[in-house]
């Protein structure tokens, strides 16, 4: 028996997969893509991702924004060839939602949950707050993995513009959360001992700012929510802190860059690429995507192609057709030569690979199963 | 086109790849070359990060305070900082506040770190230059043209006033952004246009991206449809070649049928969109020689564009 290409080897084997990438690349697809792998291979899988395109949730048959996963409909689970033990659950997570679940799990009462879910601050929350999307997919995902419904966990990390925003995602909202933004809304004087004149004095001008910029209405509010809510969210602030570290399990979580034939791939490549060496975070490589890089068997479209009998339109269309011919070709090469200098980035223990361009787009389940045939299928470079 | 130069401000966004940043750089050429004095600005960091349109014009980055770029046409990084920094300045009484303001450590992380309140920042600094004279009664730049990074960031500037009023619904915050809304959300002094390919998937993501705009008031002029090509195969000869191209895979066969789908996807457009289409060519240029060749094209009546 041969080894397992690398999507093979995780699908099969992992319990998570993240993956992550700038905007615009085809991260969801990609993600998908891979669910359906999985599920095709007789495991269980959820497909998490916050905020996707209306297209997608309508090529597997879902809807967008429901209370907990659902499985893709059993038609759709026949034509993907899915077939019992082997299931393929979606959710399209929306952040307040997990949102509200850890609130109500870390709150000491009833009373408390209701306030926090009246305060108007809160209620922003998840758009106010830069990694609070990021922190909220993570909780997902720990939830499900580890309630053991699924064999497989597989994470389309938040839109953002840049493909790091993932990682850095709990360490920015803990930013946030820290001490000195309370102390900028706790009313003066409050938490530990009698400060001294000169905090005082700053805290009088701190206060004075405050409320030229907020007014009064919503400084009021800002205060309500960081004093009431402190422990809270001192909670979701140390949660936050140990949160990325319980995805350096190499066995069980894979992390992988989803990355498009752009400037920005390089160099995007890199950065991930270090970043999550020095989180100690199991990376398992780069999908360039939407790239001209596979040949997929195409030839030259040369004379002999042409029947003996060929037409004169048949031959001057052909000579037009070549011309189209050579920019093919030539962008072949550059991206060909992108995808080996990523392989050289992935170095030996991780790979550099590239899936198809599928004409049209992949809006429909034919078209993501060629994706997801081809990734499975897909030799590292 | 022509008619866009009319406006105060016009806000360019699209998908990466499909050249928005390139037609912002067009249209600002074509609009200065039509007598008005120009504005572009993209977001970010100041002279550090790449400026994507600055390269265009010869400058790797942009300073927060507009420079000079070309006849007519300057440029300048929109940065939160800058609009949290004169935001302060109006609504503290007294300087030593100001300084005091900006010294916090706090509420500059508080700042940074809330999305909104960042975005907020970039709003406001347009708004100021929006508002900048060169002399009483008489704005400094006719028309300000910015290029929004990404579908996610347009979406994000749609709405932002909502979602800050809804947040903060009293205060200056919020007249600030009331301010903000008559200039950017009026359709006599601004728009956005939406920059796609004439292939299936941009067109889907230009609609799905103008169905989200919609949804908000602010205010959708058109589509502008770039690297639209010429279609120099008769009739005769797509017939020809469609069993060689449908019966192996041959360099050259998806261009060939993305050049098919051209007048496809532009009816489509035109028909989902319920908004003006306008076309671009794909020219065999780059630089500055595209620059120039793409402002020929825009100032050019459409007609003569199309062939």
């Amino acid at each position: 028996m041969s080894a397992d290409l690398p999507i093979q080897e995780l699908v099969k084997h992992r319990g998570v997969l993240v993956v992550c990438g700038a905007g615009g690349v085809g991260k969801t697809t990609t993600s998908t893509a891979l669910a359906m792998a999985g599920a095709r291979q007789g495991r269980r899988v959820l497909a998490l991702t916050v905020d996707p395109s209306k297209r997608l949730a309508q090529t597997l048959g879902v809807d967008r924004n429901l209370e907990a996963p659902v499985s893709i409909p059993e038609e759709r689970l026949r034509q993907a060839g899915i077939e019992p033990p082997g299931s393929l659950h979606a959710w399209m997570l929306d952040p307040k939602l997990v949102a509200d679940r850890v609130v109500q799990k870390m709150a000491k009462d009833p009373e408390e949950v209701e306030r926090l879910m009246q305060n108007r601050i809160y209620n922003g929350i998840s758009r106010m707050v830069a990694g609070m999307q990021e922190y909220m997919a993570m909780e997902a995902l720990f939830e499900f993995h580890e309630a053991g419904t699924y064999d497989l966990v597989i994470l389309d990390t938040p839109p953002s513009r840049n493909a790091l925003a993932f990682l850095e995602g709990p360490q920015r909202m803990s930013s946030f959360l820290d001490g000195r933004i309370f102390h900028l809304f706790l009313p003066q004087g409050s938490g530990g001992a009698r400060p001294g004149l000169f905090r005082r004095a700053a805290g009088a001008v701190i206060d004075t700012i405050n409320r030229a910029v907020f007014g009064e209405e919503t400084y009021d509010d800002l205060q309500e929510f960081f004093g009431s809510f402190r422990d809270i969210l001192a909670n979701l602030n140390t949660n936050a802190g140990d949160m990325i570290e319980r995805l350096s399990d190499p066995d069980d979580v894979a992390f992988m860059l989803v990355t498009s034939p752009t400037d920005a791939s390089v160099s995007d490549a890199h950065f991930f690429r270090e970043r999550t060496a020095q989180m100690n975070l199991p990376f398992a490589g780069f999908v360039l995507n939407r790239s001209q890089a596979l040949a997929s068997g195409r030839v030259f479209p040369d004379y002999d192609l042409l029947p003996d009998d060929a037409s004169p339109a048949a031959l001057s269309g052909l000579a037009k057709l070549q011309k189209l011919g050579k920019v093919e070709q030539s962008e072949m090469e550059r991206d060909r030569h992108l995808l080996a200098t990523l392989a050289e980035e992935a170095g030996d223990e991780a790979f550099a690979l590239a899936t198809p361009t599928v004409p049209g787009g992949a809006n429909d389940l034919p078209s993501l199963l060629k994706i997801s045939d081809a990734l499975w299928g897909a030799e590292p470079y | 086109m022509e008619s866009l130069f009319d406006k105060r401000a016009l806000l360019i966004s699209g998908k990466g790849g499909v050249g928005r940043t390139t037609v912002t750089a067009a249209l600002a050429m074509a609009a200065a070359r039509a007598g008005k004095r120009v504005l572009i600005a993209e977001i970010g960091e100041p002279d550090e990060d790449l400026a994507a349109l600055g390269r265009l014009f010869g400058r790797q980055t942009l300073p927060a305070d507009p420079v000079p770029l070309a006849r007519n046409v300057d440029g300048v990084m929109l940065w939160s900082r800058k609009g949290h920094e004169r935001f302060l300045r109006m609504v503290l009484p007294v300087a030593a506040l100001v300084r005091a303001g900006l010294r916090s450590k706090a509420l500059r992380r508080l700042l940074d770190a809330a999305p909104s309140l960042n975005e907020l920042g970039v709003f406001y600094h347009m708004l100021t230059l929006v508002r900048e004279e060169a002399s009483a009664g008489r704005p400094k730049w006719d028309l300000l043209i910015i290029d929004l990074p990404a579908t996610g960031h347009a979406l994000g500037l749609a709405t932002l006033p909502d979602r800050i009023l809804q947040l903060i619904p009293t205060g200056p915050i919020a007249r600030t952004v009331r301010d903000g809304k008559d200039v950017f959300f009026n359709e006599d002094s601004s728009a956005m246009v939406v920059v796609t390919l004439p292939e299936t998937l941009p067109v889907t993501e230009a609609l799905e991206l103008i169905e989200g705009v919609r949804e908000t008031d602010l205010p959708v002029a058109g589509i502008i449809v770039n690297k639209v090509v010429g279609d120099d195969f008769t009739e005769e000869e797509r017939e020809a070649l469609a069993p060689l191209v449908a019966e192996r895979p041959v360099f050259g066969a998806t261009r060939f049928l993305g050049i098919g789908m051209v007048s496809q996807s532009l009816d489509r457009l035109r028909e989902a969109s319920e908004t003006t289409v306008w076309k671009v060519p794909e020219l065999p240029l780059e630089g500055p020689g595209l620059i120039h060749g793409l402002s020929d094209a825009i100032l050019a009546p459409q007609d003569e564009v199309a062939s």
